[in-house]
């Protein structure tokens, strides 16, 4: 995004905001003010970075109304350290989580259902240290609160599945882009197998559709794709820094399908070439075409 | 009733050294980074029974076992004060001992010989190659039994209650129970339940030990204990001295007090080998003529070993060693599938020469992969650890078994070095594989593999179904350069009951006969 874009567009929409609302022609300028469909914020320091791509959405006062208890769902599957780009970054988990509270949250609750030791994973991912510090719950999960849940989906009819997130006034999702080699990327659709309960690793079978089947019900108020380091190789678990690329990068949006479909560029892939974004397109559950997103740019 | 006795002083120690253990008991747990913070083996480094048969078995000596000499020089000076003041067993079987109130009598005179027999017998072993102490020391003892079946007895039981009222879903009752939960899991609950093989066997056997107080008090200590008998040794001529006055009248109110058979009531016979320090005899006494002090000379009361039964304890600890090594798992060249141990274990002869059970390795698993073995590692073997990749994988990122074993039977190695340890290596079941028999996408082995270059890389296939459709999947294959048998692929094989990827020991770093390829890879340390 240009500077000079970017001015424009804070002018358009602080003078949107000064006018009286409910007038039918500015209608299409409010809505401008609530956002763009995408953001895509771009700077050295992390926490700036997010809260760049915040405001840009409509600030997170958008998202989190005042003594709202609001989950964050990053990727912390692995016990790895934040440089490896197995996890999410642990500045982004911190800064949304800041700007929960100042939005008014009442509560920000930080969790995931590990593959690795879960102590370990939330330690070494700094994500942990980086919730404390915002004041943010950082809980394990409690084997008692999954929860059957009917899908009615292609590949999966019920699972169980983390109650919590059906429980809280607000899911923020917060995945981080690495690769697969079944789904080929893991971004934010694949980071809600760390709500899924039960066997888990029996989805593999039909991993594509199952994805699709979780976001039926999974429905994230938000989704912040952490792009700041990529895994483009040995993933998801990682562990070889040569395989991590630097981008400094974080995607946000409300549709889900679109911010994974964004994601698959940064590989150098298109939303189309994900099984399991196509699918979600093509169940409606998203949409998968960049070209008819408003997706904004911002250098911070 | 305020005033403090000795007794009384002694109960408090007993009570503070008890909790002591208990702490580091339950420290001994990780909390997300891989160092745990406390000394947690310490009642284990200041163990000289350990001390001195690791030391004859492995020719070996660890580095704080010079805590070890601190005690036993401790024990010249003032007698077997450890054993009444310290030892957490012997504080267990204090309270044991407690529940049955009429006292019943020695079961025989002679009795409290028997532990130096059992210690004549486990030093001959030992200095002969063969590692039993830690089966009877009573701190591996109880270290073991606390962490295999005591404290996950414990943990389900609680857990059981909590849950129960979660799941009754009571207004008022439940917030709170709730909330006393979040207590005890913050507190002493441990991070998860923990499972061992053989739980209910080694509580048995501890539940045992403590009901023997319902024969005669202090049973263990009196007659079974091998260190008790070690430090027994060593205070036979302590400088604390037991004296009794002219005031005596031989009234023999000390004789049923005495925790040990140390023989107060007979004055000149009273064995310094055998009094822990409880000081119940000076309590009690009507007459107050009994007194502990420093003093010279030599106590009366004898051991009077039979040297015919040392010499056939000596006989027996040493026949032991042929014995157990007729066994073909200690065979030159020998290798188990299923002994998978330890990162950083010693060769298997050195590694049971050095391993005490005490279970510290098990309890600290932060996987809980590790397990104790009955006889699968031979009667010799008898519980030492094996990681059993289905029940709980090696965590790449953890070194915490190696830096809690007492006797370096597993190395405390940086983590560089232990990421290069192979356990053994993973091999495909193809039979049972999703991807070759089942023509069924799976990838898990490879997505779970921990190793920074995947030890597992997958092979894309086209493949047909019953029906002659053709399906591109990929088939995982396993790289023995790279693999280091962590049994992570293992433990997350959505193949339930037996996997389609199993560790084996096959390829094990820890020694150079067990090598799979003819060139090993690197990071063989004992290449």
């Amino acid at each position: 995004m240009k500077r000079r874009d970017f001015l424009k567009w804070t002018a358009v929409s602080s003078a949107g905001l000064a006018l009286p609302c409910g007038l039918p022609a500015l209608g299409r300028i409010a809505q401008a003010a609530q956002g763009p469909d995408l953001v895509v914020a771009k700077g050295a320091s992390t926490p700036q970075t997010v809260r760049a791509a915040l405001d840009a959405l409509g600030g997170m006062k958008r998202f989190v109304a005042k003594g709202d208890v609001v989950i964050l769902k990053p990727n912390i599957g692995w016990d790895r350290n934040p440089q490896y780009a197995a996890t999410t970054n642990p500045d982004v988990v911190g800064a949304l989580s800041k700007l929960c509270y100042e939005a008014g949250a009442k509560k920000v609750r930080v969790f995931d259902n590990t593959v690795n030791d879960a102590r370990r994973c939330y330690r070494q991912s700094g994500i942990a240290d980086a919730a404390a510090a915002a004041g943010a719950e950082m809980v394990h999960m409690d084997s008692r609160k999954y929860r059957d849940v009917r899908l009615n989906g292609t590949a999966l009819k019920s699972w169980p599945l983390y109650g919590e997130i059906f429980e809280a006034d607000k899911v923020i999702n917060v995945p981080i882009a690495k690769t697969h080699s079944l789904s080929k990327l893991t971004l934010g659709m694949k980071n809600w197998m760390g709500v899924m309960g039960g066997v888990r690793f029996r989805v593999h079978q039909r991993l594509d559709e199952s994805l699709v089947d979780l976001i039926r019900v999974i429905k994230p108020t938000l989704t912040v794709l952490d792009a700041v380091r990529i895994l483009t190789a040995n993933g998801p678990t990682g562990g070889d820094l040569g395989d991590v690329k630097r981008l400094d990068t974080v995607v946000a949006g409300t549709d889900q399908v679109a911010v994974d479909a964004y994601g698959a560029t940064l590989f150098g892939m298109k939303g189309s070439d994900l099984e399991h974004v196509r699918l979600a397109a093509k169940a409606g559950l998203g949409v998968m075409d960049l070209s008819k997103l408003q997706i904004r740019r911002i250098g911070v | 009733m305020s005033e403090l006795t000795l007794t009384r002083a002694r109960r408090i120690v007993q009570g503070l050294f008890l909790a002591l253990f208990l702490f580091l008991f339950i420290q001994t747990e990780s909390k997300g980074t891989d160092e745990l913070g406390w000394p947690v083996k310490l009642f284990l480094d200041f163990d000289p029974l350990i001390f001195l048969t690791t030391f004859l078995s492995s020719h070996r000596v660890e580095g704080l076992f010079w805590l070890s000499l601190i005690l036993a020089g401790l024990t010249v000076v003032l007698g077997r004060v450890f054993c009444g003041w310290v030892c957490p067993l012997g504080t267990l079987n204090n309270l044991a001992g407690s529940l049955r109130r009429k006292r019943p009598k020695p079961p025989g005179p002679g009795w409290f010989r028997v532990k130096y027999y059992i210690l004549a017998g486990l030093l001959a072993s030992s200095l002969f190659g063969v590692q039993l102490a830690g089966v009877l020391d009573p701190i591996s003892l109880t270290i073991r039994s606390f962490s295999l079946s005591l404290y996950p007895a414990a943990s389900y039981a609680i857990t059981s209650l909590f849950d129960a009222i979660y799941r009754l879903n009571l207004p008022l009752v439940t917030p709170a129970s709730e909330a006393v939960y979040g207590v005890l899991k913050k507190t002493v609950l441990p991070f998860q339940q923990p499972w061992f093989a053989q739980g209910t066997f080694i509580g048995l056997l501890f539940l045992g030990v403590l009901a023997l107080n319902l024969v005669q008090r202090r049973f263990w200590c009196r007659f079974l204990c091998p260190l008790g008998a070690l430090l027994g040794l060593l205070s036979r001529h302590s400088v604390l001295r037991r004296s009794v006055s002219e005031e005596c009248d031989a009234c023999g109110a000390c004789a049923g007090v005495c925790q040990a058979d140390a023989v107060p009531a007979g004055k000149d016979e009273w064995r310094a080998s055998e009094c822990l320090v409880c000081n119940n005899c000076d309590d009690v006494c009507p007459k107050n003529a009994v007194s502990f002090g420093l003093m010279k000379g030599r106590p009366r009361g004898g051991l009077d070993l039979a040297r015919r039964n040392v010499m056939a304890s000596v006989f027996a600890g040493a026949f032991a060693v042929p014995l157990l090594r007729i066994s073909p798992l200690a065979r030159p060249r020998m290798s188990d599938a299923k002994i998978i141990r330890p990162p950083g274990s010693l060769g298997e002869a050195a590694f049971l020469q050095s391993c005490v059970r005490c279970g510290e390795c098990m309890k600290v698993c932060i996987t809980g992969g590790l397990q104790p073995t009955l006889l699968e590692a031979g009667l010799e073997g008898l519980w030492t650890p094996v990681l059993v990749p289905r029940i709980g994988y090696c965590e790449f990122g953890c070194t915490l078994c190696g830096q809690v074993c007492p006797t370096g039977a597993i190395r405390k190695l940086p983590l560089e070095a232990k990421q290069q340890v192979r356990l053994g290596h993973a091999a495909i079941d193809k039979g049972r594989c999703l991807p070759f028999a089942h023509a069924t996408p799976c990838i898990v082995c490879e997505e779970t593999c921990p190793t920074p270059k995947k030890a597992i890389w997958l092979e894309e296939v086209a493949v047909k179904d019953r029906e002659g459709r053709s399906i591109r999947l990929q088939q995982p294959h396993v790289d023995l350069t790279t693999c280091i048998g962590c049994g992570a692929c293992e433990k997350h094989c959505p193949v339930v009951g037996q996997p389609a990827i199993a560790v084996t020991s096959a390829g094990e770093s820890r020694t150079e006969e067990h090598q799979l390829l003819l060139r090993a890879p690197a990071g063989t340390p004992c290449a």
